[in-house]
């Protein structure tokens, strides 16, 4: 019994140090920092594309999710890891551009600290309300909203959350920063309590809302795109129902630490732009409501610059947003 | 009938081979997942939801639920024989289920559990089928106050619950509820009690809290009275329930799947609240409630019930109004996400043959896990006879590696010896641990919503009586504590007398 | 003689050490909280702030606390016991090196390697052994031996788990 144990553990040591002799990046498996839990829409992103990526390396992408404090925990833990190019991290609108003016003490630099890989997928904002509203389209709700903030009731999914990001920045954007938020543990709770009428209205991705929208039990009043979606063609754009200043959407874009070495850099970014380009992958990005980014989006350059831009809009709003 | 026809088309999916087998799978590794102390259904589905990919999404699906309620199976094994839960609503089952090891009725009270799960479980197969869409209307009626009245009276259920001095178990809950606060405010972001250390920015996990007080403190409590745990591996008794035993549980067991299966569909993981629900009744309504924590068979059969059809119902929410009750279901959102089908009110119309066909699998499922476990029991139970001395360090590895791989997190695990500490000091001070770990679970969730109605009440505590659910349920709560009090009382001022 | 005279004439003094410690328990816990969240703004019931609940939660813990040791004083209960500082050293030292060691931690100036589940694994089931008082060596080490191959072909390769085998030794 002794004999074979010991037998058994020494045959495993070496085929599994056989295993990692290959030339030239990668030689072994490469860990994808999610800072979400797991079966969130970053979550599936990754997994989706890191599906596909795994077969462009030659190596398999290992998903890791280390939630926290707005995705910015798995964020710093990824970002202040060994610049090898065996770290990534999946992060999204909020841990990126909204993060520096959320969370004080962030301990990395999006705009400068990064090394940008590309973006992996955006998701269109919907601005929904429960079904009874009086309002029915967005310039009569903007309207209500504006003649008597006190009435209404925001809802949602915690500070740092994509849902808090686009609506303090909604919010900001209407003159009313200190309208009453209701907070919730993730969209689910709060999308209930939107369909049971507690709360009026929430600014949530279209893939949480559309199958709600579709069955009436909540209205859209406006995607904040340039497009209408697909998901919803008969919904709006913010520039059709009067409201072309607000325009942003949940982007979920691959990062490394800087100083990752270019090669590795190089392998990542061809990796990410095949997976984009496969019929299958791109296939399911589509039925999340996704929208494929641009060629210069996959870029690190066009990713970094999207990072900034961003960045720049969110910052007023989410510096006077009440604490 | 609808429901008939809806149900054959079900079943006609389930049965399929493909089907079946992936069923099967899925129930076998959520058993032994549920088993190993720390490795929950979360980061078991997690992990194994790349595989389901090349999988057509009613089969994905089907083996995925079977891990989620085979993984409940599992922890109340856990639970029993080594006292740690595994889950929220495996706290209950430690209560009694551990003592029933303790007095040699091990394979009795595993053999209980597994037939009043599976009892729950075909009780709310029907349910979910015959009354899912319906049953979705009592979901919306629980705004916040509903849901902070609700919490109010889970609260005190506790103290009914308690074992010991009712101050006691007052203390935990109290405590409970403070460790609940820890980390990130969800509103302002500001961080609370978490002394700067970022990796308490989340607050205190719960498997972290429940492997330290219960597993941790439990592995110290027996290395210190080694006489305790030889009587658990001395007799190992019979290993199915016999006819007296059968006869005490048919009724909790009942009782049981009804509290359970209606607390599931609740918003918010109101499927915790089942068994302790459940535990309350039964020792209510029992002739002699002082048998209760000392090996009780209907402390085991009524959470134990209460525990599966809460899990199953879970599913009423997620497949009806395409809204996950809690952390299991956002994953199987997730899960129907990458597979092309966004959950919501329309998936029962336009995807039936995937609607019905997990329903039908889930009673399949459920007798599955009966014939894979029941000859298991005995296995189980063998198991108490390893040596102390050596049980209790693969207990610490399974903890150890469990533990870690909840968030990927090394000080987890070192924050949970801090929790092992921390329980040892409470059993020495004689407190006991289950109502904290309420408090705890239920404290989270009572400060959102408190913090919710009041918002939406614009600062009124009317809110509460003028709604008339919410009203009942605190009814409810004061005559539950009243009732729970009063003997206590009785006996304290006794006690004065007789000194 | 009434019974208040008996009381009063058996005086003041601590009737369950147990029940008293456990109050002076609550107390200390609650004094750490409050500290912890003096600096919380409690806001209004409007808009309830950060430090609302924990404050209240403290207050009714020293209350509890306190209520623990009246009691204390006036029914008899169960003494302390003794302590065991066997099982706590081992044991928790057993699952701190495991934290520490499974994919490494600096801690100030100290750094822990990342040693991963090949040998984290081993270490905290020979340090927890320890612990025993019926200790055999040859038994622990064998039986170690066995538990580290199946939990790594069971969480690593069974399951999958992303957890570091052996950095320095495999890479991975």
């Amino acid at each position: 019994m002794k004999k074979t144990v010991i037998g058994l553990a020494a045959a495993m040591t070496l085929a599994l140090a056989g295993g990692a002799h290959a030339q030239g990046y990668p030689t072994k498996p490469v860990t994808m920092i999610v800072p979400f839990a797991a079966g969130g829409p970053t979550d599936i992103i990754a997994r989706i594309v890191g599906d596909h990526m795994s077969k462009t390396l030659g190596q398999q992408i290992v998903i890791e999710n280390v939630a926290g404090a707005g995705g910015t925990t798995g964020i710093t833990r990824a970002m202040t890891a060994a610049p090898d190019g065996y770290t990534i991290a999946m992060g999204h609108l909020g841990t990126f551009s909204a993060a520096p003016a959320t969370y004080p003490g962030l301990k990395y630099d999006p705009i400068n600290g990064i090394q940008p890989i590309g973006l992996a997928g955006g998701t269109p904002i919907l601005i929904v309300a429960r079904k009874n509203l009086e309002a029915n389209d967005l310039k009569s709700f903007v309207a209500a909203v504006k003649a008597n903030p006190d009435k209404f009731n925001e809802a949602h999914a915690g500070l740092g959350s994509v849902s808090w990001t686009t609506c303090t920045l909604l919010k900001g954007q209407l003159g009313v920063p200190k309208l009453n938020a209701v907070a919730y543990r993730g969209t689910g709770p709060a999308l209930n309590d939107l369909v049971s009428g507690q709360i009026d209205f929430m600014c949530d991705q279209i893939v949480s809302v559309s199958e709600q929208v579709k069955a009436g039990t909540i209205k859209a009043f406006a995607v904040a795109s340039a497009q209408r979606s697909p998901a919803l063609p008969d919904v709006p754009t913010t520039t059709e129902a009067g409201l072309p200043e607000y325009q942003i959407e949940a982007w979920n874009g691959l990062a490394a630490p800087k100083g990752t070495p270019k090669e590795a850099v190089d392998k990542l970014v061809d990796a990410l732009n095949k997976a984009l380009n496969d019929e299958n992958t791109k296939k399911r990005l589509l039925d999340l409501g996704a929208v494929i980014p641009t060629a210069t989006d996959r870029t690190p350059e066009g990713f970094g610059a999207l990072i900034k831009r961003d960045a720049a809009k969110l910052d007023p709003a989410l510096k006077s947003a009440p604490r | 009938m609808d429901m008939f026809s809806n149900l054959s088309l079900g079943f006609g999916v389930a049965l399929s081979f493909q089907n079946l087998a992936l069923c099967f799978v899925g129930c076998l590794v959520g058993t032994l997942i549920g088993v190993l102390p720390g490795v929950g259904p979360i980061a078991t589905i997690s992990i194994l939801l790349p595989i389901t990919f090349g999988l057509d999404p009613t089969g994905a699906l089907i083996m995925l639920a079977g891990i989620y309620y085979g993984a409940q199976y599992g922890g109340s094994t856990t639970a029993i024989l080594v006292n740690i839960p595994g889950e929220a609503t495996a706290v209950v089952t430690t209560l009694d289920g551990h003592q029933m090891a303790k007095q040699g009725r091990a394979g009795i009270a595993l053999g209980t559990a597994a037939i009043g799960s599976f009892v729950a479980g075909c009780f709310a197969t029907v349910v979910i089928a015959a009354l899912g869409a319906p049953l979705t209307k009592m979901a919306l009626l629980f705004g916040p106050a509903e849901y902070f009245s609700l919490m109010v009276m889970g609260l005190c259920f506790a103290v009914v619950l308690a074992r010991g001095s009712i101050l006691k178990a007052f203390c935990m809950i109290m405590l409970g509820l403070l460790l609940s606060t820890v980390g990130t405010d969800l509103e302002t972001g500001q961080e609370r009690l978490t002394f700067g250390i970022p990796a308490l920015a989340d607050g205190i996990d719960f498997s972290v809290l429940a492997m330290g007080i219960f597993g941790f403190a439990e592995v110290l409590r027996n290395l210190e009275t080694p006489e305790a745990r030889d009587v658990v591996r001395a007799k190992i008794g019979r290993l199915l329930p016999g006819w007296s035993d059968i006869k005490q549980s048919a009724m909790p067991c009942m009782r049981g799947t009804v509290i359970g299966g209606t607390l599931g569909i609740l918003p918010g993981n109101g499927a915790v609240l089942g068994p302790f629900a459940s535990y309350t009744v039964e020792k209510k309504i029992a002739k002699d409630p002082s048998r209760f924590g000392k090996g009780a068979i209907e402390g085991v059969a009524g959470p134990e019930s209460a525990n599966n059809a809460g899990a199953q119902t879970a599913f009423i929410p997620l497949l009806t109004l395409g809204i996950p009750p809690n952390a299991v279901m956002a994953l199987m959102v997730g899960a129907m996400t990458i597979h092309g089908i966004i959950p919501g009110p329309q998936v029962m119309t336009r995807n039936p043959e995937l609607f019905w066909g997990m329903i039908a699998s889930m009673w399949i499922g459920n007798l599955m896990l009966l014939i894979i476990n029941l000859p298991l029991v005995g296995l189980w139970v063998k198991l108490l006879q390893v040596p102390y001395r050596l049980m209790f360090p693969a207990i610490l590895i399974f903890c150890c590696i469990g533990i870690y791989s909840v968030n990927n997190q090394p000080l987890d695990v070192a924050f949970t010896a801090m929790f092992g500490l921390f329980g040892y000091l409470l059993i020495k001070l004689g407190f006991e641990p289950a109502p904290l770990l309420l408090g705890f679970v239920l404290g989270k969730l009572m400060e959102e919503k408190l913090r919710q109605a009041l918002i939406i009440s614009r600062g009124s505590f009317m809110t509460f009586l003028e709604r008339p659910i919410s009203a009942g349920l605190l009814l409810v709560a004061v005559a539950v504590l009243v009732v729970a009090l009063m003997p206590s009382m009785a006996k304290k001022r006794d006690e004065v007398f007789t000194e | 003689m009434s019974l208040n005279q008996i009381e009063r004439a058996r005086g003041l003094r601590i009737r369950s050490s147990q029940d008293f410690a456990a109050g002076l328990f609550m107390i200390v816990l609650a004094v750490l909280a409050l500290v912890l969240a003096r600096d919380l703004p409690m806001g209004s019931l409007r808009q309830i702030g950060p430090g609302m609940l924990p404050t209240w939660f403290s207050i009714f813990c020293a209350a509890l606390g306190l209520l623990q040791i009246v009691g204390s004083l006036r029914f008899n209960g169960e003494a302390l016991s003794g302590w065991s500082w066997r099982g706590v050293i081992f044991v928790l030292g057993g699952a701190c090196v495991f934290g520490l060691t499974i994919r490494g931690f600096d801690f100030g100036p100290i750094r822990f390697p990342s040693l991963g589940l090949l040998v984290a694994g081993p270490l905290v089931m020979l340090i927890s052994g320890l612990a025993a008082n019926d200790l055999k060596w040859k038994e622990l080490i064998i039986f170690t031996v066995a538990m580290s191959a199946a939990c790594i072909l069971l969480f690593k390769y069974a399951l999958s788990l992303p957890i570091p085998l052996a950095p320095w030794l495999l890479g991975i």
